[in-house]
């Protein structure tokens, strides 16, 4: 039973990363696959965080003697969670919001250019356009 | 079974059915709720598992400014997702399978995975004894050479080894982690190259070549400052991942930069805009709590060092006090605070004060971003110097990065053709 509590944050990781992915695959609306994206990325925060966690640690912030709970030292390697995970998921939340806000940018544009952002309707779109084209090519040249 | 089990387990649940409705849900702007949500839930994920910096990233982040910049870009696209072809004659929800069965295949591939991880908390995790203990060690070891810094954690006295200064080899004796070949390399390599046995700083006190390498009357490696910086995430996220830090401020830079190239089209008058001047409440509340979500956010951008936050966290708390003030008093009365050539110049001013606190540790005669080298007096006090002006770059950075990206996107479709 332990054991298997012992990895239940690693099966919702894989379970949020595929909803993540599921949303990227099969949603056609651009805006959905841009958030979908960005529940990926948490997917992943959240499997960094968890194999931080130490039992019975605490904040890695340096706190004053006495004030916190002692483990035992000789089993535990820190009364902290370990920070390095902290410091790396930190950094990747601030520029996943700017990776959101690029791809955000990008959709207006592609509203601009299609009226649509429905990948389906832009493919047909594309399609009807790359058909004009060759007609025109074959009247010039026919 | 620990109490953090028990919320995280309860809380995470949540998540993943938020995650299922932000998915599932037609309407965006559901979605996008949703999603903050979603962020909000997470960051009490995070406060649980006592990653306090990452939780505050993420509220400031993902519950306020990417929900935001989300309804924002609504406004210029689409409120609903339309259903697919099929779905449309049919009125029944059509599901993806080749999407749904590539989608569990990786799933169980991923879920086969984690049954060789360590279990959640385990302290013999490979991933605990790297670093940290060495900085718990060096720590130790900084305190018992100058008194009045920080206190030795209790627990740690107990065992002799942590007494001396890093020693990999003595580090984890009896312990199978550190018998890794590639450790005992490294160690050996460091020994090579400082031209004397590691423990041999301790005894001398770090006289000779070291002191003038490390600057200081210890020996500790230049990235380490945790007798001086309370806040491990900091310490670790200036300086042993300095050079990380700086490019990803720049990587913050760069989105700012292409939003600009993608959406500003010209300066279009930003006459009638409907804002929410009008209302009594909010414009009063909204007056009232500026100032002090400006003081909130310059307080975690200064005090990263010792408590959590930081220049990331701090940067979007004071971008949300200046987007809640175009909120409520429309784009063109924060264009007035803040203008676009200022926002421009200062978000490539957060980066170059980074690298010119790097460049100014060179010239001092260090490395790159060798923040003893800040106070040569007291090098382990050159640390938090250097940590709180690296803060401020990329508060300033964000900050004004955020700014723009809300600028951009909230633009309205009145300029554009």
């Amino acid at each position: 039973m332990h054991d298997l509590l012992g990895i239940y944050n690693y099966w919702i990781y894989v379970a949020l990363m595929m909803i993540g992915f599921y949303g990227v695959i099969a949603k056609g609306n651009l805006i959905k696959q841009a958030i979908s994206l960005s529940l990926f990325q948490t997917a992943i925060f959240l499997f960094y965080i968890s194999m931080a966690v130490v039992d019975g640690g605490t904040a890695p912030i340096w706190m004053a003697e006495g004030a916190h709970k002692v483990p035992d030292p000789l089993t535990n390697p820190s009364p902290y969670d370990n920070p390095l995970p902290h410091v790396l998921m930190l950094t990747a939340i601030v520029v996943g919001v700017s990776i959101l806000a690029v791809a955000l940018a990008i959709i207006i544009n592609i509203k601009r250019a299609y009226g649509t952002i429905e990948y389906e309707e832009i493919l047909e779109i594309e399609r009807q356009m790359a058909a004009e084209e060759l007609a025109e090519e074959a009247h010039v040249h026919g | 079974m620990n109490e953090v089990l028990l919320i995280d387990s309860f809380l995470l649940l949540l998540v993943t059915i938020t995650a299922v409705a932000v998915v599932q849900t037609r309407s965006l702007y559901a979605a996008a709720m949703l999603s903050g949500i979603y962020s909000l839930l997470m960051a009490l994920v995070w406060v649980n598992m006592h990653s306090m910096d990452v939780a505050f990233t993420e509220a400031a982040v993902g519950g306020g400014i990417s929900t935001i910049l989300l309804l924002g870009t609504l406004v210029h696209t689409a409120r609903d997702e339309k259903p697919p072809k099929g779905e449309r004659k049919r009125r029944r929800r059509r599901v993806r399978w080749g999407a749904l069965v590539v989608t569990f295949a990786t799933g169980a591939a991923l879920v086969y995975g984690t049954l060789d991880m360590p279990r959640f908390g385990d302290p013999s995790a490979p991933i605990h004894h790297h670093r940290v203990p060495e900085m718990m060690n060096q720590t130790v070891a900084f305190t018992g050479h100058v008194p009045g810094k920080q206190p030795v954690p209790p627990g740690w006295t107990a065992r002799a080894d942590l007494q001396l200064p890093p020693d990999l080899q003595a580090r984890f004796t009896g312990n199978r982690i550190s018998q890794l070949p590639i450790e005992l390399a490294y160690a050996k390599k460091k020994e090579l190259e400082e031209g004397h046995a590691p423990a041999a700083a301790h005894d001398e006190g770090g006289h000779g070549e070291d002191a003038g390498e490390h600057g200081g009357a210890h020996a500790h490696p230049a990235d380490d400052f945790n007798g001086h910086v309370p806040n491990t995430v900091t310490s670790l996220l200036a300086a042993y991942r300095g050079y990380d830090t700086m490019f990803e401020t720049a990587v913050i830079f760069t989105a700012g930069m292409s939003l600009i190239l993608l959406l500003r089209r010209r300066r279009e008058d930003d006459q009638g805009h409907a804002t929410l001047e009008d209302q009594v409440i909010l414009r009063v509340m909204c007056k009232l709590f500026i100032p002090f979500i400006l003081i909130f956010g310059l307080y975690v951008i200064s005090h990263g060092e010792i408590g959590p936050g930081g220049g990331f966290q701090g940067g979007v708390i004071l971008a949300t006090a200046f987007i809640l003030y175009a909120l409520i008093f429309g784009r063109p009365a924060l264009q007035k605070i803040t203008p676009q050539w200022l926002t421009d110049a200062l978000m490539a001013v957060g980066v170059l004060i980074y690298a010119g606190v790097g460049v100014t540790t060179m010239l001092l005669g260090g490395k790159f971003l060798d923040y003893a080298r800040l106070n040569p007096l007291s090098p382990g006090d050159g640390g938090p110097l250097g940590m709180t002006l690296v803060e401020w770059g990329v508060g300033i950075t964000v900050c004004t990065t955020m700014i723009t990206i809300f600028n951009q996107l909230a633009e309205r479709e009145s300029g554009s053709d």
